[in-house]
């Protein structure tokens, strides 16, 4: 080995739990409006699939839809919620306000509070983006620096409220087309702007999943510090070089074999 | 040594991991099934109520008299494709030998209520408007509407400055929308007896029906029978149903 101080999960394994080196890592701000926008996201796209499903199709009446595969399928009926088009309807536009009002807490939050530095894109993040594909996909041996997000975390969560943003603008646009016509008018009309609407609403679920995949797969601790706001750094994701559900394997028996950090200086 | 290392990721609070996941996703799996395809919690239901009414003013507030509804340049008119809808189980049609000559009744809180017939709304200042129709289910269709001005008929009666409110009715069944005077008196809202270049059919509404854009298709009564103005609202046959009153765009 010609690395003497590699960084392997062994390593921070066996230090002995004295210092409980917790920190707190999300404001209670963050952590209350994470799980508001979690009710409000599943009740959103819940209500948003039962109105679709009144007419699971984009095209004008008399004529024929581009750019939808799908047309006049419904969405199963297990993904929506409201159980009917009137019920679904008073969801959606009630649980609207609750999803604007939580994002502009979240975003005056982090703006003030500075916690957008640790968002908002830098040079580089492409690269580290890269470097943490290679590592997901064993193609690089160590868990590239992370800091508090990763880059691919870090390109979420930026992309996110921006996905939101466009997901309101789209939505007044297909409930105010006239009255709103402008706006409306700026995302090509009303069956362009359901459309849109539709779109963003996948992207959204889409990063979504992905991400309550990747916090059960790599990163469970990251659950407690969006309750509780403490944050073991010792068992981040670097510390612990993990990779999807690859902590959940059995240990490899070269790990007990390094050395003891104790004498590692 | 290996056998505690792993302990140690494993314990948090004394529920080990796997304890965690399968608590933690049995738990949301049950949340999620009994919200699925469900109304929601009945305890929701007042909140609800609470939406809609401030959601009312909202939309109210948003209405402007100077906002148009414009078709998109390209969009082809639905045709025979516009759907045809009714309450009743067959379509309803004005038959004369059985009800008489139809008319339509204007009054309610008016100073000069009348009684039109169709010939009596063909010589009214007619218009025609080639408009978008916004269904509740999501869907669109582009139609030119033919008939009278709303604003000409409320001038013909001499329409309370009381009268906040419209019903139009229907001899579909007991069908009837009641609206908001703003939207009833914006320029894109007509008595419609013309569709597409030829009189209205029974399909969609013959003799007469209302017709604007600033409306979802269910506010826009079909088979008019009568219009009445009013100081209060007067609900709707879907709104009674659940659906928004307003029903606005």
């Amino acid at each position: 080995m010609g690395d003497p101080n590699p960084p392997t999960a062994a390593q921070t394994a066996t230090q002995p739990r004295t210092r409980l080196s917790t920190r707190k890592r999300h404001h209670w701000i963050v952590r209350v409006t994470h799980w508001v926008n979690v009710v409000a996201i599943i009740v959103m796209v819940g209500s948003g699939l039962r109105i679709f499903n009144a007419y699971p199709a984009f095209a004008r009446k008399g004529e024929i839809f581009c750019c939808y595969p799908f047309e006049h399928k419904p969405i199963p009926a297990w993904l929506t919620f409201g159980g009917w088009l009137g019920g679904a309807r008073h969801w959606h536009f009630a649980m609207m306000w609750v999803l604007v009002v939580n994002g502009l807490i979240y975003l005056t939050f982090v703006y003030l509070h500075g916690e957008w530095r640790d968002l908002v894109p830098r040079k580089g993040d492409i690269r580290d983006s890269w470097q943490m594909f290679k590592f997901y996909t064993f193609r690089r041996k160590d868990h590239p620096h992370q800091g508090k997000h990763n880059a691919l975390q870090k390109g979420t969560y930026f992309a996110l409220p921006i996905a939101g943003a466009f997901a309101v603008l789209t939505g007044i646009a297909i409930w105010k087309p006239v009255q709103l016509s402008w706006l409306t008018a700026m995302f090509g009309g009303y069956v362009w702007a359901r459309y849109w609407h539709f779109i963003i609403m996948l992207v959204i679920v889409i990063l979504s999943v992905i991400h309550v995949f990747m916090v059960f797969a790599v990163d469970p601790y990251s659950i407690t510090s969006m309750i509780t706001g403490n944050y073991d750094p010792s068992l981040s994701p670097e510390a612990r070089n993990a990779r999807p559900f690859y902590h959940l394997l059995p240990r490899r028996t070269r790990a007990p074999a390094a050395p003891p950090p104790t004498e590692a200086t | 040594m290996s056998k505690d290392s792993t302990r140690r990721f494993t314990n948090i609070n004394g529920i080990d991991r796997r304890d965690f996941l399968v608590r933690g996703s049995g738990l949301i799996s049950a949340a999620l099934l009994a919200a699925c395809d469900s109304r929601g919690p009945k305890s929701a239901q007042r909140l609800l109520n609470y939406a809609e009414r401030k959601n009312l003013v909202v939309e109210r507030k948003l209405f402007r008299h100077t906002s148009m509804d414009v078709v998109r340049k390209g969009a082809h008119e639905a045709g025979n494709k516009l759907p045809s809808y009714f309450i009743a189980p067959t379509v309803p049609v004005w038959d004369e030998s059985v009800m008489g000559k139809w008319v339509l009744d204007v009054g309610g809180l008016v100073g000069n209520p009348v009684r039109l017939s169709l010939s009596d709304l063909q010589r009214l200042p007619q218009v025609s408007n080639r408009v978008n129709h916004y269904c509740v289910e999501g869907w669109t269709a582009v139609e030119t509407w033919t008939g009278v001005p709303f604003t000409e008929l409320a001038r013909l009666v001499r329409a309370d400055p009381g009268a906040r409110y419209v019903d139009f009715q229907s001899f579909d069944d007991d069908y009837h929308e009641s609206w908001d005077i703003e939207s009833a008196m914006h320029k894109q809202t007509v008595v419609a007896y013309g569709l597409d270049g030829k009189m209205l059919e029974p399909a969609h509404g013959a003799p007469a029906r209302v017709y604007s854009p600033v409306k979802l298709g269910y506010k826009n009564t079909k088979y008019l029978t009568k219009i009445v103005f009013m100081p209060e609202m007067n609900g709707g046959y879907w709104s009674d149903q659940g659906y928004e009153w307003y029903g606005g765009v």
